[in-house]
């Protein structure tokens, strides 16, 4: 069966590992504890009739203290860039995560998601915001790990651009 | 395939399990051959626990997490001889068979030409790292919360500042659209805001205005200022007042509405409203029947308040002519007051029936003991009324020495008080009155012709009450209601036949008698209307026995000699001659002294 490399990358705290244990496991705690280095999960979809198994790569969250290794992207087949809504500076986190990613492995699939939708009347991030990184030619989603809302989608989109023969439109030079 | 104890003595390889033991680590070679991992020595019991007992000794990458293949198939350089440090993977997570996790990490290092590989469980120190990170990571979103509450916070202030400040704008422009006069003050009734229309009437710029305390910017008189003031201490929601006059190069008259701010109590918003012209108006309507104290509206009159406004405008001596009672010193005063010396002392003086010397040391003040009884120095009325007008009545009848001074003063500009040698500068504009005929006072020698001619530079004839006849009713009107003021009394009009007595009697004694005459009635009166009844004797009596023909001809001829004709027809009998011009008694006597008729 054929396996793919996805990253999860983001500022810390921004639910990858929520997203993750949800798509995964169809779980979701409240609970915070921070990933420190890498777990790995595997899950299988299925895109246009064929099985697909997703190596899901939980990195820890990039800030001050851990700074994503190059040598964990490498073999990465796509990945997902995820941000907090209600936290502005996670969107910038993400900005400089992609330009890391290209660095490391090329023009990979990858879609964008704005993490905690249930909270949106506090979030820090806009419409306008939003409309920016699409103008970038990013996917961007906007979900939330604890209702389950997106999830599916998240991992759905990339597979699929994955498994694409021709380049996806999210991908960036 | 190598062991590092496959040659050795088993002291040497239990020795090297106790270490890998102590060390609670497992440890692989990499054998390129064949392209596994073979086990050295024995493993820790988390790893057998976790992957079951090795099968031939070799690491099955299957069974362990993908993380840990990935990073053994890339290129290492410490194992290229290219590094001789230890080269580590980072954490991973693994699951054990219990269902739970644990965190290893791998270490690579070339002994030789050997490639080992060894895999540790991160222990103790490694939770307190992580819970060090954890707590980092919790504090710096909590953090974040707080500074985005007050952030949350500042943003609704600013946002209830801005909104409080869009509604006090709208408030404002909403003032300026409707074009409204108004000045806005705060709780220390300084100006904050001015409308354009404001700012347009007092002839100002709003940055001259804005800060400055109210008073400095609505230049109001003294009185209206108080009121002002009153106006604007009041506890009401709304006062108004005025019209007061607002001073500057163009007088403006304003009526006031004062109203507190609704939303700062401590606030006011004046309202002008400007009433110039009405004013003007209506100084121009009660111009026409009074001026300064003097009333009537008769085309006599109009003309008297005419050449009053014009010897005001020059600096010249004025010579008042008038029978006695006519107002003579009301016209001084109203020359003076429309004059440029308005600001400056009035001094009237009597010069009637003083002597010599008194009347000079009167005007020209004295050195002590310049004669008898004076005991200081003393300043004279010319001294007294220095920059202003020093008002000279009955003009004709000071003694010759005391019109050689006057003229003297007159051209020289100043004086010297008696007993002193050296003469002092005065600027004083006189004013003269008479009821003489100083031509004939000329001719017959009592009077210095030069003198009258400096006198009289401007002259103003003032009519007697008979000359103007449809003054009478405004005239009395005006004394009824003085002098209700001054008795507290309430008398309200004069009943249609007293008028026609006022207006058909003589008044030998002119305004003055008039004004005596409405102060007995008022006395006199029971009612709220003057009666015929409650007018002076001698008025009530003419009517009752004048022929009209006797009072024309009183009016028409000369009053002195129709009074000595009278006479002496009556052959000298004064109650007779009285009759004869059909007035009282009283009135015929009083006339005689003041024309100074002295009959044998
Ligand atoms: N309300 C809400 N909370 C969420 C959501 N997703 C994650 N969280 C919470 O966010 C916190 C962080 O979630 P994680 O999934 O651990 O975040 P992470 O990105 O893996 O964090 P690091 O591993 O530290 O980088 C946890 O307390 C989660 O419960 C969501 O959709 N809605
Ligand atoms: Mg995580």
């Amino acid at each position: 069966m054929m396996q793919k490399k996805i990253c999860m990358l983001g500022g810390f705290a921004v639910g990858k590992t929520s997203l993750v244990r949800r798509f995964v496991t169809n779980v979701f705690s409240d609970h915070y504890q921070t990933t420190i280095g890498v777990t790995v999960e595997k899950k299988c979809v299925t895109v246009d009739n064929r099985e697909l198994t997703l190596i899901l790569w939980d990195l820890y969250g990039e800030d001050e203290f851990q700074h994503v290794r190059e040598s964990y992207l490498r073999g990465s087949s796509g990945y997902i860039l995820v941000m907090d809504g209600t936290r502005r500076a996670t969107l910038d986190t993400a900005l400089v995560l992609q330009q890391t990613v290209v660095k490391a492995v090329g023009a990979v699939p990858f879609v964008s998601i704005i993490n905690k939708s249930d909270l949106r009347s506090d979030w820090e991030i806009d419409e306008a915001a939003i409309e920016q990184l699409r103008e970038r030619g990013w996917t961007v989603l906007i979900g939330s790990a604890k209702l389950g809302q997106g999830v599916e989608e998240l991992f759905g989109r990339l597979a699929t651009q994955m498994m694409s023969p021709s380049p996806p439109p999210g991908m960036c030079p | 395939m190598t062991s590092p104890l496959r040659h050795s003595d088993p002291s040497d390889h239990s020795l090297f399990n106790h270490v890998l033991s102590a060390l609670d680590i497992v440890v692989f070679e990499y054998d390129e051959n064949s392209g596994t991992f073979q086990l050295q020595g024995a493993p820790p019991g988390w790893w057998t626990q976790c992957f079951g007992p090795e099968r031939d000794a070799s690491l099955d990458l299957h069974r362990c997490s993908p993380f840990l293949r990935d990073y053994l198939a890339d290129p290492h350089p410490v194992w290229e001889g290219q590094s001789d440090r230890l080269e580590k993977s980072g954490p991973w997570t693994e699951s054990d068979r219990q269902g739970g996790t644990m965190t290893l990490e791998a270490s690579l290092l070339s002994i030789g030409s050997r490639k080992l590989v060894l895999i540790e469980r991160l222990g103790l120190d490694f939770e307190d790292m992580r819970s060090i990170v954890q707590r980092a990571r919790e504090r710096m979103l909590a953090e974040d919360r707080t500074a985005k509450v007050h952030r949350t916070t500042q943003t609704r202030l600013i946002g209830q500042l801005e909104a409080s400040e869009r509604t006090k704008d709208d408030a404002l422009a909403l003032l300026q659209h409707l074009g409204i006069t108004a000045l806005v003050l705060d709780e220390r009734r300084h100006v904050t805001f001015a409308t354009d229309r404001a700012l347009a009437l007092l002839g100002i710029e709003s940055s001259t205005v804005v800060g400055q305390a109210w008073e400095r910017v609505l230049p109001f008189q003294e009185h209206d200022c108080q009121l002002v003031q009153h106006l604007l201490a009041g506890a009401s929601h709304t006062g108004s007042g005025g019209p007061f006059c607002l001073d500057g190069a163009r007088p403006k008259w304003v009526e006031v509405d004062i109203h507190r701010d609704p939303r700062h109590p401590d606030r006011r918003i004046i309202v002008l409203h400007d009433r110039t012209e009405v004013q003007t108006l209506r100084q121009a309507l009660t111009e026409q029947a009074s001026f300064y104290d003097l009333v009537g509206k008769s085309p006599a009159m109009l003309r008297v308040y005419q050449l009053v406004r014009d010897v005001a405008q020059v600096d010249t001596t004025v010579l008042i002519e008038g029978e006695t009672g006519t107002g003579k010193e009301l016209i001084a005063r109203a020359i003076h007051s429309s004059s440029g010396r308005k600001h400056k002392p009035f001094i009237a003086a009597n010069c009637a029936g003083l002597t010599d010397s008194i009347l000079t040391s009167q005007l020209f003040g004295h050195k002590r003991g310049a004669f008898t009884g004076a005991v200081n120095d003393q300043e004279g009325l010319f001294e007294a009324a220095e920059g202003g007008t020093l008002f000279l009545d009955e003009i004709g009848d000071i003694p010759p020495n005391v019109q050689t001074a006057l003229l003297r003063v007159l051209q020289e500009k100043e004086i010297t008080r008696l007993g002193e040698a050296k003469p002092r500068k005065v600027n004083v504009r006189v004013v003269a009155a008479t009821h003489h005929n100083l031509s004939e006072d000329v001719v017959r020698g009592s009077f210095r012709a030069d003198l009258l001619y400096r006198i009289r530079i401007a002259r103003i004839h003032l009519p007697a009450i008979r000359e103007r006849r449809e003054d009478i009713p405004l005239l009395a009107q005006a004394f009824l209601s003085q002098v209700c003021t001054a008795t507290r009394k309430t008398v309200d009009r004069l009943a249609p036949e007293t008028l026609r007595r006022l207006m058909s009697y003589p008044w030998p004694g002119n305004v003055r008698e008039l004004r005596s005459a409405i102060e007995f009635s008022v006395i006199s009166c029971k009612g709220n209307e003057v009666l015929p009844a409650d007018l002076p004797p001698e008025i009530v009596e003419s009517q009752v026995q004048a022929s009209p023909s006797v009072v024309i001809q009183l009016v028409d001829r000369d009053e002195k000699s129709r009074l000595l004709a009278a006479l002496s027809d009556a052959k000298g009998n004064r109650t007779e001659a009285a009759k004869r011009l059909g007035v009282s008694r009283a009135t015929f006597y009083r006339r005689l002294v003041e024309l100074d008729i002295h009959p044998q």
